[in-house]
């Protein structure tokens, strides 16, 4: 593979699959100190805060969402390898088509639904019950995560058909 | 109902041809869980079914242990903690042919006893054992095999949301399944450590054999491993004494993990950033799976391909064993491509009163149950254990896992045999405490 | 026509025989057959509670049962039920449901097609008995919703919130030393096990449930059915109401006569003074709501009216 033709591996996308990894790191960091801060608050003064689990949560959607770009790019995901070398050349080429085309398609419908619960959030003024955290903005982080995602998928099938070969050949 | 069920056969099989086409396995589950409930139940339950499930599996309170715990492991492997638990574990049992792999078993099992979740243990264990596995010259087979078989013990010894699900499905007492666990928790335990050595005594280049190193160097390496050993204890021993739950206990040792490392200039800041990315990135990888499996499920239910079986199981007139074997056997067909919560979900129901009214008792069915489901936790072609192993072991083909688990789930057999031979195993703890 | 109904009850929880067989019965009656109902127990469509609301205004299933209190920031007019003393145990069905005009705003959404409220939160606690408001004082206690909070810190005690599925190890644990909750969750949710003490008596949250239909579906049917949905709907918040409250006293006489475990009933005195702390909390939710343009004083007085 040559990553100097490949439009899916290209620095700007890296760029921006990477920064949005950057911002979900910071998610989790997010989770794993409110976490901690909710224990120790508990004890330590016998004040815990009340809907720590409600950052959690959000912070737990943005994590996923914000890396599932970098994840796809960097080709983290689990697949069935075994029966890669039968299928032959054009096999692995076809299902490599066929998985981010139907994917693809499933993805666009998920973010369809996930903008008009955003507009939906947003105009009746979704919020957690505790802390009364306005949800549209995660309902967002949704829809740029997956946009992302599917933007990968199609230029992925471009580098393909480039190719004539899977990026395993 | 006849055609429901034909949708979803042919669903099932749609999604194997996905999978043999190399689609990754969380969106093949997302594909056919899509276009199976559109088929049946419309449009516009089939895109609700997508939004709905990626924010609910994304936003899973009890969830978040994965991350959690994934960044503690990550980050104790980055600072080099997990290094020296394993150069200390191989200090001590190193120098029994399979020590480590052993070592590792036993570390599930220890760590079952806080986590209810096997893809937990799998992760926090796989995480800081493998890598030290084949540093040690431990075959790919052998310790992914380990780890995968070993994590399910999370669901068996208690605490087990396994547990915790069939007893409010079936209203029977989660303290009571929780006793009943402990026992067949510990045979399981025994029976893959009697399989490591079965293997590493057939094949000895599986595992194996390091020196004896004196008892200073022993001691050495055992205070090395202290900090970490205090975490694990820290966080076992708070869920124990109840000074947080699970979550916590898993957000508690990360911030542990990342302060001792800090403080001991063990890592450096752009390490630290490298290991959140890696964290962030497997995590997001393990919730597609998820999602996936959280969007084929619903639509299994509208197939009625589970009760469908119930009822013909229902109507063949067999003996008690006979029943009990033909469920046995369903539970490991949909083991290998169901998610485990999901299975409980929608087969207890149907199994339950079945069963129990032929006599068997409800707590036993329970053990017996979660075992299935752990069973189908490491049973191709859909191994949720197997792929979180996978995703801490990338260099490791997926047929290798599944090879080296199978040892295990033979082991896994042998123990079910065991249980429906002697049910006293189940029993007796349950039996002697709450009489 | 089959419509889906979301349930996250187990199937083998007693209202799949005695609340939504009856219903589906109904409908399917008033119907002449042409709308059916099945339900899909145990989650099956997805599990828990918090989504249901959701899946329903998405459209995965036509039906839900469900709590609005999981979707607080749509309900605050209907929650204002859930503060101590605004509605009873035994009519709080019939006096929402009287004025059920005045939530329209609320449910534009989903259509409503039962509501009805719960038993009281009671106090669960694992070891340590509250017979005053003096004992539950620095009492760690998860609560089911932020008015339950607030209530509980005017009795002085330190709310805590989590998913109700972690409750029980928690209590085990020790991680929290009770909670408010109803009767029901003693085999429910299986707290009688780490429950020593349960405190009833003084003026608590009421949780409400409502069966709701998504939107679109509703439109989809003629008008005689829609017609018939509501009206089966009304039986069956009665009967909800009715089975709610029958497993509350199952589930609290089972507790009573456990060896080891123990009902508290508050004496008058500690009633009062359990009262007394929490009435600011209602004035405050009260003014809270009406700083928002919510007309709370009107519909609590039209709810006390229909008493
Ligand atoms: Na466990
Ligand atoms: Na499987």
């Amino acid at each position: 593979m040559k990553p100097e033709s490949s439009l899916a591996r290209s620095r700007y996308l890296g760029r921006a699959s990477k920064a949005l990894a950057a911002l979900s790191a910071v998610a989790l960091v997010v989770m794993m100190s409110i976490t901690f801060v909710g224990v120790v608050m508990r004890y330590a003064f016998n004040a815990p805060i009340l809907g720590v689990n409600e950052i959690v949560q959000l912070m737990s959607v943005s994590m996923v969402m914000l890396a599932l770009p970098y994840a796809t790019q960097t080709d983290a995901h689990v697949r069935i390898d075994v029966l890669d070398g039968k299928i032959g050349r054009y096999g692995r080429l076809f299902g490599d088509i066929l998985a981010r085309l139907v994917g693809g398609y499933v993805l666009i419908v998920l973010v369809t639904r996930a903008w008009r619960r955003l507009a939906d959030a947003f105009e009746y003024g979704d919020a957690t019950n505790m802390l009364r955290l306005s949800l549209w903005p995660f309902y967002g982080l949704i829809v740029l995560g997956i946009c992302l995602v599917i933007l990968i998928f199609a230029l992925q099938i471009i580098d393909l058909l480039r190719r004539g070969r899977s990026y395993d050949d | 109902m006849m055609t429901d069920t034909l949708v979803g056969i042919l669903a099932i099989g749609a999604m194997f041809f996905f999978m043999i086409l190399r689609t990754p396995v969380g969106l093949a589950m997302l594909i056919v869980g899509f276009f199976g409930t559109w088929i049946l139940s419309g449009y516009r339950s089939a895109g609700a079914l997508l939004i709905s499930e990626t924010y609910s599996a994304t936003s899973n309170y009890a969830l978040t242990v994965m991350p959690l715990f994934i960044l503690m492991g990550n980050l104790s492997s980055a600072a080099g903690f997990s290094r020296r638990l394993y150069e200390a574990a191989f200090a001590w049992v190193g120098w029994l042919r399979g020590g480590l792999a052993s070592a590792s078993v036993i570390g599930c099992a220890a760590f079952a006893a806080v986590s209810g979740s096997s893809v937990a243990t799998a992760v926090t264990i796989g995480r800081v054992a493998l890598p030290e596995m084949k540093r040690f010259g431990y075959s790919d087979s052998l310790s992914t095999g380990a780890i995968a078989a070993g994590g399910t013990l999370g669901f068996l010894i208690p605490p087990s949301t396994g547990f915790v699900i069939y007893a409010i499905l079936t209203e029977e007492s989660i303290g009571r399944l929780f006793m009943a666990g402990i026992l067949p928790g510990l045979l399981l335990t025994g029976l893959f450590l009697s399989t490591i050595a079965i293997i590493v005594t057939l094949k000895p280049g599986q595992g194996p054999k390091g020196s004896l190193p004196d008892s200073a160097n022993r001691l050495t390496a055992l205070l090395r491993a202290a900090p970490l050993l205090a975490v694990i204890v820290i966080s076992i021993g708070g869920i124990y004494l109840g000074v947080f739950t699970p979550v916590e206990a898993a957000g508690v040792g990360a911030v542990l993990v990342a302060g001792m490392a800090f403080a001991g200039r063990l890592i450096t800041l752009r390490e630290f950033g490298e290991t959140l990315m890696q964290t962030v990135r497997t995590a997001a990888m393990l919730y597609l799976i998820i999602i996936g499996a959280n969007v084929l499920n619903p639509f299994l239910a509208l197939t009625h391909i589970p009760s469908t079986l119930g009822e013909s199981l229902m109507g063949a007139g067999l003996g008690p064993y006979g029943a009990l074997a033909l469920v046995v056997v369903a539970y490991l067909f949909l083991g290998m491509f169901m998610d485990g919560l999901a299975m409980l979900v929608v087969t207890v129901p149907i199994v339950f009163p079945l069963l129990t009214g032929m006599g068997f008792d409800p707590i036993w069915l329970g053990v017996i149950i979660v075992i299935l489901i752990e069973m189908g936790m490491i049973t191709p072609p859909v191994g949720l254990n197997v792929f979180v192993v996978k995703s801490v072991a990338a260099d490791v083909p997926i047929m290798s896992i599944f090879k080296g688990v199978f040892p295990f789930w033979i082991a896994m057999l042998i123990c079910l045999i065991l249980l429906v031979a002697f049910p006293s195993i189940v029993l007796l703890l349950p039996n002697s405490m709450f009489g | 026509e089959e419509l889906k109904l979301a349930d996250f009850l187990p199937a083998t929880h007693p209202f799949q025989e005695k609340v939504w067989a009856v219903f589906a019965n109904d409908v399917a009656e008033r119907t002449n057959g042409e709308v059916t109902i099945r339900v899909y127990p145990g989650g099956e469509l997805g599990p828990g509670p918090v989504e249901q609301y959701n899946r329903v205004v998405d459209g995965l299933a036509e039906l839900a049962y469900a709590l609005p209190g999981y979707t607080a920031s749509n309900f605050p007019k209907l929650l204002l039920t859930e503060l101590p003393g605004v509605i009873t145990e035994e009519t709080g069905t019939k006096a929402v449901l009287d004025n059920i005009d005045m939530l329209d705003e609320e449910f534009r959404r989903a259509q409503l097609i039962g509501y009805w409220s719960n038993g009281a939160n009671l106090l669960f606690t694992a070891e340590k008995p509250v017979r005053s408001l003096e004992d539950i004082k620095g009492l760690k206690l998860r609560v089911p919703s932020r008015n339950a909070g607030l209530m509980v810190e005017s009795w002085g005690a330190t709310p805590v919130s989590m998913p109700v599925s972690e409750i029980y190890n928690s209590m085990q644990t020790g991680v929290i030393d009770g909670a408010m909750i109803d009767g029901t969750a003693t085999f429910v949710f299986k707290l009688a096990e780490v429950t020593k003490y349960i405190t009833t008596g003084m003026d608590s949250s009421i949780s409400s449930f409502f069966l709701i239909m998504n939107k679109d579906a509703f439109a989809d049917l003629t008008e005689e059915q829609q017609q018939a949905m509501l009206d089966a709907g009304r039986d069956l918040s009665f009967l909800a109401n009715a089975q709610q409250l029958s497993d509350v006293e199952k589930g609290l006489e089972m507790f009573g006569n456990t060896e080891g475990k123990e009902l508290i009933e508050l004496s008058p005195e500690a009633v009062a003074e359990f009262n007394a702390a929490s009435a600011p909390v209602l004035d405050a939710a009260i003014a809270d709501a009406e700083s928002q343009g919510i007309d709370a004083r009107g519909f609590i007085d039209a709810l006390a009216a229909s008493k």
